[in-house]
């Protein structure tokens, strides 16, 4: 306890050095942590990719799989049938196949009310067969999972991916090895069908009540290991992407992306992520230019919270999932196609990998990024706290270090240097001083009430839409941007403007807030927490009660640059221009609003049917946050008395 | 007379003032804690491991009430760990407030804030008049900071409202935490021990003691009040004698109530050896996880010895002048190192600590302490959701917060406790430290 009990700690060596260089620290600490970050594509900086799961044993068995003609056929009677049902699953072709083949076959049916619009009212139906283990009891589950897209669909079709999953199951149902049952699912409508089945699995509603029924499922197995959603767009495929990307940024284990890839590589397909293969560069700068604009899609994707396949909504189950996409047309130069065979060995290794596990995944924790293809960090021995504490945490602890240390300079600054006063001179300085912290405390309770309404706000307005016949999408962008500008002028409500002590008290609070609100974000989601340290850590370093009017007028403009709708706007905006890139200056900002309208609408959709926080989050964290700052921003401090008088006794 | 008269006047004014003061709050907060009880938040608070703990959930003591009244024995299994006698006093109390648990919970807690305080505003003025009449002995330039008429009135309401609006405490009450109990029954000990009534005193510590085991060592700081403030030595010995008597009769009931003594295994027994070992925010679970067996009894006696003992023999002897800080020390040894510890014991130590107003001053780690307990409560849930439910975090990454939030509150207690004598040290020899003319600091040796 020397630590606490030194008297020197109050105003010691330290504190003074603090005070003394706290702006540069800031400054150092926030590069430091953009450049960690940078490093982390450089292959040097990551370990190398190895299988830590030993039970899996990747590629060991001899493939077997040879129903390639069934599958073509299966795969031209589904062309066939599909021309039937314009804008439906065909589910008594598939129903009748998988019976034939010999699984317990079910369907689930699932009704969307739509949030937005209480009359409006969707239905679906999923198709799933479930292959009963001949070696074990129905305890635990992998799932094979095919989203259905009808020929009106706007997504590429996936009706290879039917055909070779009905052939893969005609083959696993007489092999005798499973230790798992297997789940062939066939769902419909995206990602809410799957979101209704595994509500129903696990009997849970996940988003608001009364938004989707999830229904009921006839027949269950056991806990569920692991989920692969294929999604082939052709018979031959070319190349084969590997998606993880979950909901809130969640992502599968490495393992199991390792021996996607592994089994991709050993039926010599080439396989991507992000789009982009492997690629060995000499150059190192060059490699890493080449790994950084991966690390750059791949943050971008996961940061949005959304999930890129349906393997994203396995996630929350504590599911691992990952989605294997096929395109026909490969982007390396003389590579092969292969065919159903190949494609069916993978499927076959994979499950049979899968089979072999003893244990749920567990060994390398998050996946977190793959910036390389093959060179994936992950270490094994119970490694989550290594790798995540030792490569990815310490980027945003350091952006989010600076407003730390800026706040406890504050802190020293204002409470130590009164404390000082107090004893030397105590009746001259209080009165200037007093801090009003029952005002301080309102004015930050507000400021997250303010937070708290706009978070509710939609289901009014879509209330209040309902009855006037309104169209509740553009109500809700409208009443939320016009919300957002009247929020503008809180800064006027507050009191204690001119007071510097109470402004700084105000200050310290919200770094502190913003520091740990950064940290716990990155924690879940650690794309979305960089990108929220590197847009607003710099601009909130530099917002201070001020009484120079210049500096107060530039750090509003900055602070407003930052505040969470201009953000997305700029993003969308630069998503569109980066799109689109030969379209017109005015059709990209059209066209940029209109998505921003959207990205709000379907964030706000999204949290209510699928329980995704980005919407949540922002406007009961961030947007509270970002107004007490602005608050801040606002302050009017008079020019201390005492330098004034000092000046004129000079002049 | 006239003067008198105003005087008087004023007098009133204040209390009545206070008196609306005490009334808003308590609707305040009473408000705030039915709102989030009626709401969605309620059963994701009280599920939470934070809040609710082997030893104090409503959920257990709602299904040992049920076997009970099904002429089942609750002890049998490993259910109910609250003492026979707490069992028939909620049975009561539900009958009282026929079955509804949200007033009954409110009710106690806003008993427990006006209780603590009463006992801090009694606390503030005896320390008052002690100082005052002490101060002939203090050093001129030191008297500066002896206490304020102004922190008499304010520091009780900041009590208050760290009680009432403290998100711990909070959190525990809207969780249906048997702990609010608990606390009231430690506000009654602390209200009666600055009264200087044996009775009340000694009864409510034997209560709370039966309740959570652990309280049974605040029976030093009370017998020293009694010593040091009340110069009563004769009254220390009748509360020993009535702690002891109280104590018996309770055993003798719960062995009624329960029929046999069974319930000392589910209850003593699992607080002592600690079986139960779902995570919590103390110390003791992820130890006995990782411990071999045949190592276990040797450090089950020396964290219980820790968490009892071990600091209670030399802060006893160093503050024994302080017997109200001695109180606060223990109090939050014990939320620290109890085997079961949850987030309403931490919230009610906290709310004692504006009674001590006149150390702020002397306190130095406030800024440190404050930012730790901001990011390990913080972080805390996120982490549990991650390992629980996402899977993707281990028990190693809650532990860390755990241990944070432990470092803080003994960082704040050290900090405190040092404040106090640096404090004592400056009103005996002035704030002028010099040592042969050169500017010394003090130091704890």
């Amino acid at each position: 306890m020397g630590l606490l009990t030194d008297p020197g700690a109050g105003q010691g060596k330290f504190i003074k050095a603090l005070l003394q260089y706290y702006s540069k620290i800031c400054i150092i600490l926030y590069f430091s942590g953009i450049i960690w970050f940078c490093a982390l594509a450089y292959p040097p900086m990551n370990a190398s990719t190895y299988f830590s799961e030993n039970a899996l044993l990747p590629g060991l068995v001899k493939s077997q799989f040879h129903e390639d003609k069934l599958a073509s056929s299966f795969h031209n009677e589904l062309l066939d049938e599909m021309k039937k049902y314009d804008n439906s699953i065909p589910y008594p072709w598939l129903l009748a196949k998988f019976k034939q083949i010999g699984l317990d076959t079910y369907t689930h049916n699932f009704t969307l009310y739509s949030p937005l619009n209480k009359k409006e009212k969707y239905s679906g139906k999923n198709v799933y067969g479930i292959l009963r283990a001949a070696r074990a009891s129905s305890t635990e589950a992998l799932v094979l999972s095919v989203p259905y897209r009808p020929p009106v669909s706007v997504h590429p079709t996936t009706a290879p991916s039917i055909a070779i999953m009905l052939a893969f199951a005609k083959y696993a149902n007489k092999e005798k090895y499973w230790a798992k049952d297997i789940i062939f699912l066939i769902t419909e409508h995206e990602q809410l069908g799957i979101q209704a089945w595994l509500e129903a699995y696990h009997g849970v509603t996940c988003g608001n009540e009364n938004t989707l029924d999830h229904g009921d499922l006839k027949g269950r197995a056991g806990a569920i290991q692991a989920a692969i959603n294929l999604e082939l767009h052709s018979a031959r495929i070319g190349q084969m992407d590997i998606k993880i990307e979950g909901l809130n940024g969640q992502l599968p284990n490495l393992d199991l992306f390792n021996l996607a890839s592994k089994m991709c590589a050993k039926e010599g397909l080439y396989h991507t992520f992000k789009n982009k293969g492997q690629e060995y560069h000499r150059d190192p700068v060059k490699e890493w230019k080449y790994y950084f604009k991966n690390l750059i899609a791949m943050v971008a994707t996961q940061a949005t919270g959304i999930p890129n396949g349906n393997h994203g909504l396995f996630h929350r189950f504590g599911i691992q999932a990952l989605t294997l996409e096929g395109f026909e047309q490969s982007k390396a130069r003389g590579s092969s196609k292969v065919g159903f065979v190949s494609i069916g060995r993978i499927i076959e290794g994979t499950f049979r990998s899968l089979n072999n596990l003893l244990e749920r995944f567990h060994q390398s924790f998050f996946f977190l990024f793959t910036p390389l293809f093959r060179q994936i960090h992950l270490h094994c021995i119970s490694s989550f706290c290594v790798m995540l504490c030792r490569l990815y945490m310490p980027a945003v602890c350091l952006i989010a270090g600076a407003l730390f240390i800026k706040s406890c300079a504050k802190w020293f600054k204002f409470e130590g240097s009164t404390n000082e006063e107090k004893r030397e001179n105590t009746h001259e300085q209080q009165e200037i001083t007093e801090l009003k912290v029952d005002k301080i405390i309102f004015i930050f309770l507000l400021t997250h009430f303010c937070g708290v309404l706009i978070m509710n706000l939609p289901q009014y307005i879509t209330l209040i839409c309902d009855q006037y016949n309104y169209n509740a999408s553009t109500c809700i962008f409208y009443t939320l941007s016009a919300i957002s500008a009247v929020f503008l002028l809180l800064p006027y409500l507050v009191p204690f403007r001119t007071c510097e002590r109470s402004m700084n008290m105000l200050n310290i609070l919200c770094m502190l807030e913003l520091g740990t609100v950064l940290i716990c974000l990155a924690m879940n989601n650690f794309s979305l927490g960089i990108f929220c340290a590197a847009v607003s850590v710099p601009v909130a370093l530099l917002v201070n009660p001020t009484s120079c009017r210049y500096y107060s007028v530039l750090q509003r403009i900055l602070w407003l640059l930052t505040h969470p709708l201009v953000v997305l706007t700029t993003v969308v905006l630069v998503n569109t221009y980066l799109m689109f890139p030969d379209v017109k200056q005015k059709e990209i900002i059209s066209r940029g609003l209109d998505a921003t309208q959207q990205a709000i609408v379907y964030s706000i959709v999204d949290s209510m049917i699928y329980g995704n926080w980005m919407f949540s989050v922002v406007t009961s964290i961030f947007i509270p946050n970002w107004l007490c700052f602005w608050c801040i921003a606002f302050s009017d401090i008079k020019k201390p008395k005492n330098l004034l008088t000092e000046a004129k006794k000079t002049n | 007379m006239s003067v008198k008269t105003s005087k008087k006047e004023v007098e009133m004014d204040k209390l009545q003032n206070s008196v609306q003061r005490i009334i808003l709050m308590c609707s305040l907060a009473a408000a705030l804690r039915y709102w989030l009880m009626l709401s969605k938040y309620q059963s994701v608070i009280a599920n939470h491991v934070e809040v609710s703990t082997p030893m104090n959930s409503w959920k257990r003591v709602s299904e040992g009430l049920y076997l009970l009244s099904r002429n089942i024995d609750p002890y049998s299994g490993d259910l109910l760990h609250e003492t026979p006698l707490s069992l028939f006093f909620y049975k009561v109390l539900l009958n009282v407030f026929q079955q509804q648990i949200h007033w009954m919970f409110i009710t106690f807690d806003l008993a427990t804030g006006i209780l603590l305080f009463a006992t801090a505003r009694k606390y503030m003025s005896q320390l008052y008049k002690e100082e005052n009449a002490n101060k002939s002995t203090f050093s001129k330039d030191a008297l500066q900071y002896l206490l304020k008429p102004t922190d008499l009135i304010k520091s009780p309401f900041h009590v208050l409202l760290a009680f009432l609006f403290n998100p711990f405490t909070l959190f525990n009450c809207v969780g249906y935490s048997t702990t609010v109990f608990h606390n009231l029954f430690l506000s009654l000990l602390l209200f009666s021990m600055v009264l200087g009534i044996p009775i009340i005193g000694s009864v409510s510590l034997a209560l709370s003691a039966s309740m959570s085991f652990y309280p049974s060592i605040l029976i030093i700081p009370i017998s020293l009040y009694h010593i040091n403030i009340f110069k009563s030595v004769t009254k220390a010995i009748i509360d020993i004698i009535i702690f002891i008597v109280s104590v018996s009769l309770i055993t003798i009931f719960c062995s009624h109530y329960a029929k046999d003594f069974g319930y000392l295994k589910n209850v003593y027994g699992c607080i002592l050896t600690v079986p139960d070992l779902q995570p919590n925010i103390g110390l003791f679970w992820y130890f006995f996880t990782e411990m071999f067996d045949h190592f276990r009894d040797l450090f089950i006696y020396s964290f219980q010895i820790n968490a009892t003992l071990l600091y209670l023999v030399p802060l006893s002897i160093k503050f024994r002048k302080q017997p109200f800080l001695l109180t606060l020390a223990l109090l939050f040894i014990i939320t620290v190192f109890k085997s079961y510890p949850c987030v309403g014991d931490v919230g009610f130590v906290l709310s004692l600590l504006p009674c001590f107003v006149h150390l702020l001053n002397y306190c130095q780690q406030g800024f440190l302490v404050g930012v730790i307990f901001l990011i390990a409560s913080s972080l805390a849930p996120i982490l549990w959701y991650l390992w629980i439910y996402c899977n993707s975090a281990n028990a190693n990454f809650y532990f860390g917060v755990t241990l944070a939030f432990a470092i803080a509150q003994i960082f704040l207690l050290t900090d405190v406790l040092f404040a106090q004598v640096k404090r004592e040290f400056i009103l005996e020899h002035g704030k002028e430290r010099k040592v042969n003319g050169e500017e010394g600091i003090l130091c704890l040796e």
